[in-house]
């Protein structure tokens, strides 16, 4: 139902324009989760050899002009990158000027964003329920399934949907390294701007603003409702 | 069977605690002294919470950790349950969901305690759906308790287990403790600071102060000790008697005040008092405040009367004297 009333209210090129969005900002929110949450882990932890480096390496998207982002991105993972053309003659992979290479570039600027929230809930847990559940004979690994990663479910939900909501927004690196081909790479953003560029296309600039804003509210929205939820829930 | 600390130390901050004792794996031991004295950290030490800095712990002859030669058992593999003052229940899971935390991980044992029977003898049946974050400070103790020994651990500690909870729910914990640790055959650790329960509970006591373990041995020795003496309250000096000795007890031992003891130089007769017992003089102290405490030693064992420097001259008491003496059953 909600989809026809989309439907209704959008032109099948807006519609096109919004799918490839939300596609790109949910793989990448999709395949960076584990990553991050390997890294606020990691970061949540007391002082250990490195540790800053780690650090330097999440918090880098965050103060990088996305733009270089992209164009390191490109460096690496392009057709002629060391990792872009190990990719394409292992996998037959290119995610250069592709919709997985958009996500990808969208997944590194909002890599930042998830680490943050995922690290603040790992720090807020109680320490001593880790130690109550050693002596119940959990080892390491089973306190971060059993224990961490429940106990910290409210900061990893509000770091997802943060995440994705700042990624259906991601310009600067996406359009370096994905390129803005229409039907393809063309999120949101990059169809404003392409829009801004053609004389008369402020209707259209303004539709897709508006659709931008909806979706980044809906999604601030339900990363507040969530999180409000989940802690009422483990609320002690 | 035993628990042997060897010049085992562990910092915390500024805080350094030295053990150096061992102690039988069977019945109950108490860790008494004073708040801050490092009672907490001493389990937290045997638990595997905290890194020895240096020495050794070793249980039932296996060595758990050995700071020289860099060996250490983890927490989760030394089969020692700890149930913490604070209880620290799982927050995301119901009381049940709690005690099947314990129950998932313990080791296949044929006579493993089944989580409804534990849950019926600490009163947490009707608990058990319920979320962790709406029970009172009773409740959470029993939930506690429950989930460590659900864990079927090899040794249980206990730290101040008895401290959320009112008077009369108090001595029913006490004797439910001492049971359970017979039914289960389950060797419990268990911290306070109240002389009383010290008594009542320990078959073995670990006396600390400061830091450090000052003394250590079964209860009937280790209490009578001058130097578990500097650990009471002038208030709580005394001594402990063999339950066995007093009117109507059983088992354990009860702690009597030096306060509530009467001393008589001739054989009281016609007295209501149940407990009468004849015994030499074996030391006169002068305390501070000029009150006088008398040592006796008598056929329940060593006894201290507090009596005033006047009743002293009167009843011409000195050392090698006989005296007996008189306490209200009430008084214990």
């Amino acid at each position: 139902m909600a989809r026809d009333m989309v439907r209704a209210m959008l032109t099948p090129e807006e519609m096109q324009i919004l799918a490839t969005s939300l596609g790109v900002a949910g793989r990448a929110v999709l395949f960076s989760l584990p990553v991050a949450i390997a890294f606020a882990w990691a970061l949540s932890r007391p002082k250990f050899p490195g540790k800053w480096i780690v650090d330097a390496v999440a918090h880098l998207p965050l103060v990088l002009p996305p733009v270089l982002v992209g164009y390191f991105l490109l460096l690496l993972f392009g057709v002629r990158g060391p990792v872009g053309s190990w990719l394409r003659e292992t996998f037959g992979i290119q995610l250069a000027f592709t919709a997985e290479g958009a996500a990808l570039a969208t997944a590194v600027m909002a890599f930042p964003l998830m680490v943050r929230a995922i690290r603040l809930s790992f720090e807020a847990t109680d320490r001593g329920l880790f130690e109550a559940a050693a002596v119940l004979r959990a080892g390491p690994w089973d306190r971060f399934w059993s224990m961490a990663l429940p106990l910290a479910w409210p900061g990893v939900l509000a770091g997802a949907v943060t995440a994705f909501a700042a990624g259906l927004g991601e310009f600067g690196a996406v359009i370096t390294f994905a390129s803005n081909v229409e039907g393809q790479t063309q999120t949101l953003p990059l169809a404003i701007y392409s829009a801004l560029q053609v004389p008369d296309g402020d209707a259209t600039a303004m539709r897709l603003a508006a659709i931008s804003m909806t979706a980044a509210v809906t999604g601030l929205v339900l990363a507040e409702l969530l999180q409000q939820w989940a802690r009422r829930r483990l609320e002690a | 069977m035993s628990l042997k600390l060897s010049e085992a130390v562990v910092r915390r901050g500024a805080f350094r605690l030295t053990a150096d004792f061992e102690i039988p794996a069977d019945g109950i031991s108490v860790v008494f002294g004073p708040s801050g004295a490092g009672k907490s950290m001493l389990l937290a030490m045997i638990a595997g919470l905290h890194k020895l800095e240096t020495g050794r712990v070793e249980f039932n002859g296996a060595v758990l950790e050995d700071a020289g030669a860099k060996t250490r058992v983890g927490a989760h593999a030394r089969g020692i349950g700890l149930v913490f003052q604070d209880a620290r229940l799982f927050p995301h899971r119901t009381v049940r969901g709690n005690l099947q935390y314990a129950e998932r991980r313990r080791p296949a044992a044929r006579n493993a305690p089944i989580v409804v029977d534990i849950a019926r003898r600490l009163e947490i049946e009707p608990l058990l759906d319920r979320p962790v974050r709406n029970l009172s400070g009773g409740e959470r103790s029993r939930v506690a308790l429950a989930r460590a020994i659900v864990s079927a651990p090899e040794m249980l500690l206990l730290d101040e287990p008895f401290a959320a909870l009112d008077g009369r729910r108090r001595r029913a914990f006490v004797t439910l403790m001492r049971d359970l640790s017979r039914e289960q055959s389950l060797p419990m650790m268990i911290v306070t600071h109240q002389v009383e329960e010290a008594a009542e509970l320990a078959d073995h006591v670990v006396a600390v102060k400061a830091g450090r373990v000052i003394a250590s041995g079964a209860a009937a020795d280790a209490m009578q000790r001058p130097d578990f003496a500097d650990l009471l309250d002038r208030r709580d000096i005394g001594a402990r008697v063999d339950t066995g000795a007093v009117a109507g007890g059983q088992g354990g031992g009860v702690w009597v005040r030096a306060d509530s003891v009467l001393l008589a130089a001739e054989e009281p007769r016609g007295i209501s008092a149940r407990n009468v017992w004849r015994g030499s003089v074996v030391a006169i102290d002068r305390e501070v405040d000029g009150a006088v405490l008398v040592s006796l030693d008598t056929d329940a064992g060593y006894i201290r009367s507090r009596i005033t420097p006047e009743a002293l001259s009167d009843l011409r008491l000195e050392t090698g004297a006989t005296a007996w003496a008189v306490v209200k059953s009430n008084a214990l």
